[in-house]
C-alpha cells in the first residue's frame, strides 16, 4: 500500500516548488515578528508558587534557631543522599543537632525532604541565582541554610508563614498533613486546587475538608 | 610604484572582505535568530554589534590542538589551502567599471579552478585529522563538489554563449543589451540551475552534508580548534561572497543599476551581493538538510539535464535572433 | 629573461615533484605532489599565452581527475601501503632499465627540431584571445578528431551505464520466488 502523506501537486506547483516558497514566506514573516527571548540578567523570569530553588532552614521565631528535630526523615528519603545530619541525645531524650548540611552539588531538587519534614523545618525558596566558582560555597551547613532563610524573607517580603506548595502532597487530605504543615494558604493551594492535572473528571469519593476546617482541627 | 599601488589595493580588498566576513556571521546569527523568533547575539556591544570582534579575538587566542594521530603537515596545510584559494578567487571579480585587481580573459574559468581547488582543503582536512567524522565529511564534500561543479559550469555556459566572453567585466558589459540589462530573463533555467548548484558548492543548507552537525559532529572541521577553525569559517564565508558575486555578475548585471550612483560605482553590485547573501541565510533558516542520495539524484538527474537543455535553448535563441 | 627564469623554475619543480610522486611512500602525498606538478604545467601554459589551456588543466586535472584518484586512495587501507617498503619485486633490475631508458631519452635531445610555425603567433592570439583561437581551431580544422573523441567518451559513458545497471528481473530471483510458498499456503 502506498501512503499519500501530502497533497498531490500539479505541474505548475512542482516547477515553482510551492512548498519551499511557502516555507520561505513563513520565515520572512517571522523575521519581523516580536522575539520571545527574555534578556535574562536584565529581565528576571516570573516566579511561580512551588518553585524548587535554594534550600533553607526555617528560623523558628521562638528559639531563634532551626525547627529541625533530627528525625532523619529527610536524610532517609533523599534519593541522592546529599543531606548529612549528626545528632546527640539531649537531657529530656530529644535529639540535638550537631550538624545539618546539604551538599547542593549532588541535590536533584526533587523536594522530597521538604515534603516529608514533619515540622516544616526545611524548605525550598524561590532563589535560583547562587552559582559559584568553588565547590565549598555551595556546600550548605546549618548557618548558611538559616542565613538563606533570613535573606529570602528579607528579599521577597514573605513572613515566616511562607509555605512552598510542594510541602503539601497533592491529592491528599489536609487533615492527614503533619500539624506544622496545615496552614491558611491562598485559594489555589487548597485541596481542590491540589489534585494533579487542571481538570479532574471525578471528584474524590472522600469528603473534602476545607482549609479553614482543617486549621481548626 | 605600480606594485606598491597594487599591494595597497590588495590590502584594502582583503581588509574589506574580512570585515564583511565578520559581519556576515553577525547578520547570519541575527537574521536566523529573528526568523526563529529569537534575538541572536545581544550582549557584546549595542545589540551585539561587537560580537564578531569578540569571536575573532576568542578564536585567535584559543589553544590550537593537533590530534596525535593526525597527519601533521597536511593537517596544518588544509585550512590554508581552503582560505588561499578562496582569496585568490577575489582577485578577478570586477566590483565596478575598472574596479578589478586582475582583469584576465579567463576570469570565469579561474573562479571555477579556484573553487574546485578549495575542495582539496576540505578533503585533506577530512583525511589528515584521522577521525571517522572528519573523514566522512571530507568524502561527502568530495563527491558533492565533483557532482555540483558540472551543473554549475554548464549553467554558466549559457551566459558565456550570450556574452561571447569569459572575462567577467565583458560579461557585465554585454548584459547592457539584454532585457532590463540583466541575463536573468533569457537565462532563467540557467539561473535556476546555478542557484541550486551555488548552494551545494558552498556547502550551505540544504546541502550542508559535509558538516552535518546532527550526524557528523561538525564534519571535516571536527578536529580543528582555535584559529585554524576560524580559517575554515572564513573560507566558507568568502566562498559564499565569491559565488554571490559570480551570480551577480553573470545573471544580475553586475554593477549596472537603474541609475548611476556618483562617487561610489560598486553600489549596485554590493547591493545585489547582499541580496544574494540574505537569500543564503534565509534559506538556511527555512529548509532542512537533504538526504545524501537525494542530493546526488538532484544533481545528476535534474540539474545536469536542465543545464544541457538550457545550453541547447540558448544556442537556438542565438541562431534565431541572428 | 624573466620568462626564462619562470620557465626554469616551473621545469625544476615539475621534474622534482614528478620524482617525489614516485618516491613518496604515502600515496596521498604522491597525489599531492602531482597536484603541484599540474600547477606548474599550468604555469608553463600561461608562459605560452595559452590561458584557456592553463585554466582547463587545473579544472579538469587538478579539480576533477586527481580528486577521483584521492577518492580511490581513501577507499584503500593506506596504513598497510605505507608500511610496505617496495612496490616492485625486481627493484635492482628495474633501476638498471630505467637508467638505460633515461640515458636514451637524453641521447635523443640533440636531434629535437622545432616544427613548422602555425597560423597563431603570440600577437594574433593576444588580439583574438586564446579561448576563441582554440575554439575556432577545434570546431573547424580538427572537427573530426574532436567528434571522434566525443564518440569515445560516449562509449565510455554507455559502458559505465551497462556495468552499473541493476537488473531488476534477475531470473534467479524469479525461480526462488515461485518456489517459495505463498502466505496463503503457509496459513493452510
Amino acid at each position: 500500500m502506498k501512503v499519500q502523506y501530502k497533497a498531490k501537486r500539479n505541474l505548475l506547483e512542482t516547477i515553482l516548488q510551492v512548498e519551499i516558497l511557502q516555507g520561505l514566506a513563513l520565515t520572512l514573516r517571522k523575521l519581523f515578528s516580536r522575539p520571545i527571548t527574555r534578556q535574562y540578567p536584565d529581565e528576571k523570569p516570573p516566579m511561580y508558587a512551588g518553585f524548587r530553588g535554594q534550600h533553607a532552614l526555617v528560623r523558628d521565631p521562638v528559639t531563634n534557631d532551626s525547627k529541625c528535630i533530627g528525625c532523619m526523615r529527610c536524610a532517609t528519603v533523599c534519593p541522592s543522599r546529599c543531606i548529612h545530619i549528626k545528632t546527640h541525645p539531649g537531657d529530656s531524650g530529644q535529639r540535638l543537632i550537631d550538624q545539618y548540611a546539604i551538599d547542593v552539588l549532588r541535590c536533584v531538587f526533587c523536594g522530597y525532604c521538604v515534603e516529608v519534614c514533619p515540622v516544616g523545618a526545611i524548605t525550598m525558596t524561590e532563589v535560583f541565582e547562587y552559582a559559584s566558582y568553588d565547590r565549598e560555597a555551595i556546600y550548605f551547613d546549618q548557618e548558611i541554610l538559616l542565613a538563606n532563610w533570613d535573606r529570602f524573607l528579607e528579599q521577597t517580603g514573605y513572613d515566616d508563614t511562607y509555605v512552598n506548595p510542594f510541602w503539601r502532597p497533592r491529592g491528599g487530605l489536609e487533615s492527614r498533613l503533619p500539624a506544622a504543615m496545615r496552614r491558611d494558604v491562598p485559594a489555589d493551594w487548597t485541596i481542590e486546587g491540589q489534585f494533579v492535572g487542571t481538570k479532574i473528571r471525578q471528584p474524590p469519593a472522600c469528603k473534602l475538608i476545607t482549609d479553614t476546617e482543617a486549621a481548626h482541627d | 610604484m605600480q606594485i606598491l599601488i597594487l599591494l595597497l589595493q590588495i590590502a584594502m580588498l582583503l581588509a574589506i572582505v574580512l570585515l564583511h566576513v565578520a559581519y556576515l556571521t553577525y547578520f547570519e546569527r541575527k537574521i536566523i535568530g529573528h526568523m526563529q523568533v529569537r534575538m541572536g547575539p545581544m550582549r557584546v556591544g549595542w545589540h551585539g554589534l561587537l560580537q564578531p570582534i569578540a569571536d575573532g579575538i576568542k578564536s585567535f587566542f584559543k589553544e590550537d590542538i593537533i590530534p596525535q594521530q593526525a597527519d601533521k603537515p597536511l593537517f596544518l596545510a588544509a585550512p590554508i589551502i581552503c582560505l588561499v584559494t578562496m582569496l585568490a578567487a577575489l582577485a578577478v571579480l570586477p566590483f565596478a567599471e575598472g574596479w578589478v585587481l586582475a582583469d584576465i580573459n579567463i576570469g570565469l574559468l579561474f573562479i571555477f579552478a579556484m573553487s574546485s581547488l578549495a575542495s582539496y582543503g576540505i578533503i585533506l582536512a577530512g583525511w589528515a585529522s584521522n577521525s571517522k567524522y572528519t573523514f566522512l565529511g571530507g568524502m561527502r564534500s568530495m563527491a558533492q563538489v565533483i557532482s555540483y561543479e558540472i551543473p554549475m559550469g554548464l549553467s554558466l555556459v549559457g551566459v558565456m554563449m550570450l556574452s561571447g566572453s569569459l572575462n567577467l567585466s565583458e560579461i557585465v558589459a554585454a548584459q547592457g543589451t539584454s532585457i532590463f540589462s540583466i541575463y536573468l530573463f533569457p537565462q532563467i533555467i540557467g539561473f535556476f540551475v546555478f542557484f541550486i548548484a551555488m548552494l551545494a558548492e558552498t556547502n550551505r543548507v540544504p546541502f550542508d552534508l559535509p558538516e552535518a552537525e546532527t550526524e557528523l559532529v561538525s564534519g571535516y572541521i571536527t578536529e580543528y580548534s582555535g584559529m585554524r577553525y576560524a580559517l575554515f569559517f572564513m573560507a566558507e564565508y568568502i566562498g559564499m561572497m565569491v559565488i554571490a558575486s559570480i551570480g551577480t555578475i553573470c545573471f544580475l548585471g553586475g554593477w549596472n543599476g537603474p541609475f548611476a550612483i556618483p562617487f561610489f560605482p560598486p553600489f549596485w553590485f554590493i547591493l545585489k551581493v547582499y541580496g544574494f547573501l540574505f537569500v543564503f541565510i534565509w534559506i538556511r533558516a527555512t529548509l532542512p538538510r537533504y538526504r545524501y542520495d537525494q542530493l546526488m539524484a538532484l544533481g545528476w538527474k535534474l540539474l545536469i539535464p536542465l543545464a544541457l537543455l538550457n545550453i541547447f535553448l540558448t544556442g537556438l535563441l542565438k541562431v534565431l535572433v541572428r | 629573461m624573466i620568462s626564462q627564469l619562470i620557465f626554469l623554475y616551473c621545469a625544476l619543480v615539475i621534474i622534482s615533484t614528478a620524482l617525489l610522486a614516485v618516491r613518496f611512500h604515502n600515496p596521498v602525498y604522491s597525489v599531492l605532489s602531482v597536484l603541484v606538478l599540474f600547477f606548474h604545467i599550468a604555469g608553463l601554459y600561461l608562459l605560452l599565452n595559452a590561458e584557456f589551456l592553463a585554466a582547463i588543466q587545473i579544472i579538469v586535472y587538478a579539480g576533477g581527475i586527481l580528486i577521483l584518484y584521492l577518492f580511490v586512495l581513501f577507499l584503500v587501507n593506506l596504513r598497510q601501503e605505507i608500511k610496505s617498503q617496495r612496490f616492485v619485486a625486481h627493484h635492482r633490475l628495474s633501476t638498471v632499465i630505467s637508467i638505460i631508458l633515461g640515458l636514451s631519452l637524453l641521447a635523443i635531445i640533440p636531434y629535437f627540431k622545432l616544427g613548422a610555425k602555425g597560423n597563431y603567433p603570440v600577437a594574433r592570439i593576444e588580439q583574438l584571445t586564446h579561448t576563441k583561437a582554440i575554439g575556432m581551431e577545434i570546431y573547424s580544422t580538427f572537427i573530426l578528431p574532436f567528434e571522434l573523441a566525443g564518440l569515445i567518451l560516449l562509449i565510455a559513458v554507455i559502458g559505465g551505464l551497462v556495468l552499473a545497471r541493476n537488473d531488476k528481473t534477475d531470473p534467479a530471483d524469479d525461480v526462488s520466488d515461485s518456489a517459495a510458498p505463498t502466505i496463503s499456503e503457509v496459513q493452510e
